[in-house]
């Protein structure tokens, strides 16, 4: 016998499983998410799967072209550079600074931001419209430009570049989560759970932190986006990530003085920059349209 | 209206002050000396008790900055320490070179920016608006100055088009003056103008599509959403059952209220336009501010950091306050919104 549905019972997915519901009926974006999790599989365990070391020469394969053209070889599946190092394990390493590196330095600058944008939101501060006003415009000095001025004081260099651009990015998760969690206290449950007594910390961690996260989230796509820009167009003016460094900014930028012999040796590094920030920016933007699809009903 | 005019200026003059003291810190921050930091005048050089007399060098910080002030008021922002030459003249010539292709390639992706992004919200969710969001969203996505070595290597260099790199051929004598090279042309009327403008257009053809990609899919991207919200609304509907045009909807209806919305984000558009202009000056070595700023950067020169930055910076703040301005003058009701804020 089935067992009956006695009570008349709708059962609804929590928020997040309605988000993920809607993402998963998107192939592209799906799509997007396996280029991801391929990318970070490779900026976690690349080292194992390479052949070589990055910066291993072989002298007797110089600019080789891709194991497909006529003069290639199969050793060097996508060539070599014009010192005779494997396009394919440069390319792998590059992962770790062009897209391990950025995601640890969002990491960190969200872990800041959000503590200090719920703190600024959670106690009675500065109300004034006036600052806020401030630090709207000054926040429209794009994120590039601060992390120049950042690196001209502190001279061009990895650890520099990455420094300036998480200090770049903690006042906009910080803006971002103080705008959030304001909207959300004019909430009726949020007035419910303060009429039951609840502590200022539970309030903000059980009760309006699980209804930010969506924002947060979208908000960390946007910025890796930014950050793994920055970082590889830094790389590419020679202000960040220096000469031997598999860096896909920099291998670009190293590049230019040979892109007319051998075009490969530009176009990966690119390209591989561009696969990953299509794959971010179209999670990105898909979570956003699930997430307001969702807020409209 | 002049309240919100008075609180935005006021709000203009509070960053630019706060922008000169920074300018006036990094010259403190960088290594080396204060002096020889901001003016480019080495402490081996005659001039230099002069000039170290002259910005206050062994006073107070206060002392100092108004020193500071009173030189970059007056026009005498220090030397090149590579080459001597004034920063503020070649700041003067070199911001009208940005200007030009910055500004040419806001309207190139503004003409077909605006009309894709109604298209696509007229076919929501068909196969058109598809397209166009996916193709807007890898165009997005590409990285600026990857795709400029790859235009160079094909168009440039493959199929030889167009020039790879600078402003005009030097054939062509021609001071510069304004800095933008079409007005610079105009100004010297050499003997050939229709010959060197042409050069001049050929040498900037590149760049500057290059450099309306990212601006267009952003362009694309916020009118497709604000016409889909404007498009939701009950007077346009009301305007289709007067038995109004499409044509007439759209255009008297539809296309001023979505701008509202575009407008407002039109400040983080063109703040991004100016750090691709500062990379695609560099790769097409235009003589702009980016491309000296960059190079000063990794040469440590010092004056031209402090000048450069306070230039681009200022240029971004006052857009900014300027769109604000016309946002909140063009739309009224955006201006209600801010006194019920404040």
């Amino acid at each position: 016998m089935p067992r009956a549905n006695l009570y008349y019972e709708e059962r609804s997915p929590a928020p997040l499983e309605m988000v993920w519901l809607e993402f998963r009926s998107k192939p592209l974006a799906m799509a997007a998410l396996y280029m991801l999790l391929f990318i970070t599989v490779l900026t976690v365990i690349g080292p194992l799967l390479t052949p070589y070391g990055a910066n291993e020469q072989f002298i007797d394969a110089i600019s080789l072209p891709p194991a497909w053209s006529e003069s290639g070889n199969i050793r060097f599946l996508l060539g070599t550079d014009e010192l005779g190092r494997d396009m394919v394990t440069r390319l792998i390493y590059g992962a770790r600074y062009s897209f391990g590196l950025p995601v640890l330095v969002v990491l960190i600058a969200a872990t800041i931001g959000i503590v200090l944008g719920a703190a600024a939101a959670m106690t009675v501060g500065v109300k004034s419209s006036t600052l806020k006003h401030l630090l709207d415009v000054l926040m429209s000095i794009p994120s590039l430009l601060l992390a120049l001025i950042i690196v001209a004081i502190l001279g061009p260099g990895l650890g520099n570049a990455l420094f300036a651009i998480g200090l770049v990015l903690i006042p906009q998760f910080l803006h971002v989560t103080r705008n959030a969690i304001h909207d959300e206290q004019k909430r009726a449950y949020v007035t419910a759970s303060k009429l039951n007594g609840v502590s200022k910390f539970y309030l903000l961690s059980h009760v309006i932190f699980p209804n930010i996260i969506k924002i947060l989230v979208v908000q960390f796509t946007i910025g890796l986006s930014v950050a793994i820009l920055d970082i590889a167009a830094l790389g590419f003016l020679r202000l960040g990530a220096q000469a031997p460094t598999p860096e896909w900014g920099s291998m670009l930028a190293q590049s230019l003085e040979v892109a007319y012999v051998s075009p490969w040796i530009m176009a990966l590094p690119g390209l591989a920059l561009f696969l990953t920030l299509v794959s971010v920016n179209l999670v990105g933007e898909t979570l956003r349209v699930a997430i307001n699809r969702q807020l409209e009903r | 209206m002049s309240r919100y005019l008075l609180r935005q200026l006021s709000l203009l003059l509070v960053t630019l002050w706060l922008l000169t003291l920074l300018a006036f810190g990094l010259g403190h921050w960088f290594s080396g000396d204060f002096i020889t930091n901001t003016s480019g005048i080495f402490p081996e050089d005659i001039r230099f008790a002069d000039v170290a007399e002259a910005r206050a060098a062994g006073a107070d910080v206060f002392s100092q900055y108004s020193a500071y002030l009173s030189h970059l008021f007056r026009g005498d922002w220090g030397v090149s320490l590579l080459d001597g030459e004034p920063v503020f003249e070649q700041i003067a010539l070199r911001f009208g070179a940005t200007l030009e292709i910055a500004l040419l390639a806001f309207i190139l992706a503004l003409l077909p920016g605006v009309p894709l992004g109604v298209i696509a919200a007229l076919y929501f969710r068909k196969t058109i608006d598809h397209t166009i969001l996916t193709l807007s969203l890898s165009g997005y996505s590409i990285p600026v100055f990857w795709f400029a070595q790859i235009a160079i290597l094909v168009i440039a260099i493959h199929w030889g088009l167009v020039p790879i790199s600078g402003q005009i051929n030097p054939l062509y004598e021609i001071t510069p003056r304004s800095g933008s090279i079409i007005l610079d042309i105009f100004l010297e009327q050499p003997e050939h103008m229709g010959a060197a403008l042409h050069s001049a257009f050929a040498h900037m053809v590149l760049p500057i599509c290059i450099l309306a990609i990212m601006p267009m899919m952003l362009i694309i991207r916020l009118m497709r959403n604000s016409m889909l919200d404007v498009l939701g609304q009950n007077f346009i509907t009301s305007g289709y059952a007067k038995g109004l045009s499409t044509a007439r909807v759209l255009w008297n209806h539809a296309l001023p209220n979505a701008m509202q919305q575009v407008m407002r984000q039109l400040g983080t558009l063109i703040s991004l336009l100016i750090t691709n202009t500062m990379i695609i000056e560099v790769i097409f070595s235009w003589p702009g501010l980016g491309s000296w700023l960059v190079r000063s950067i990794y040469e440590r020169d010092y004056p031209v950091i402090q000048g450069g930055l306070l230039v681009i910076s200022a240029l971004i703040l006052l857009i900014t306050i300027a769109l604000n301005i016309f946002h909140a003058w063009r739309y009224p009701q955006v201006r209600k919104d801010l006194y019920a804020a404040s």
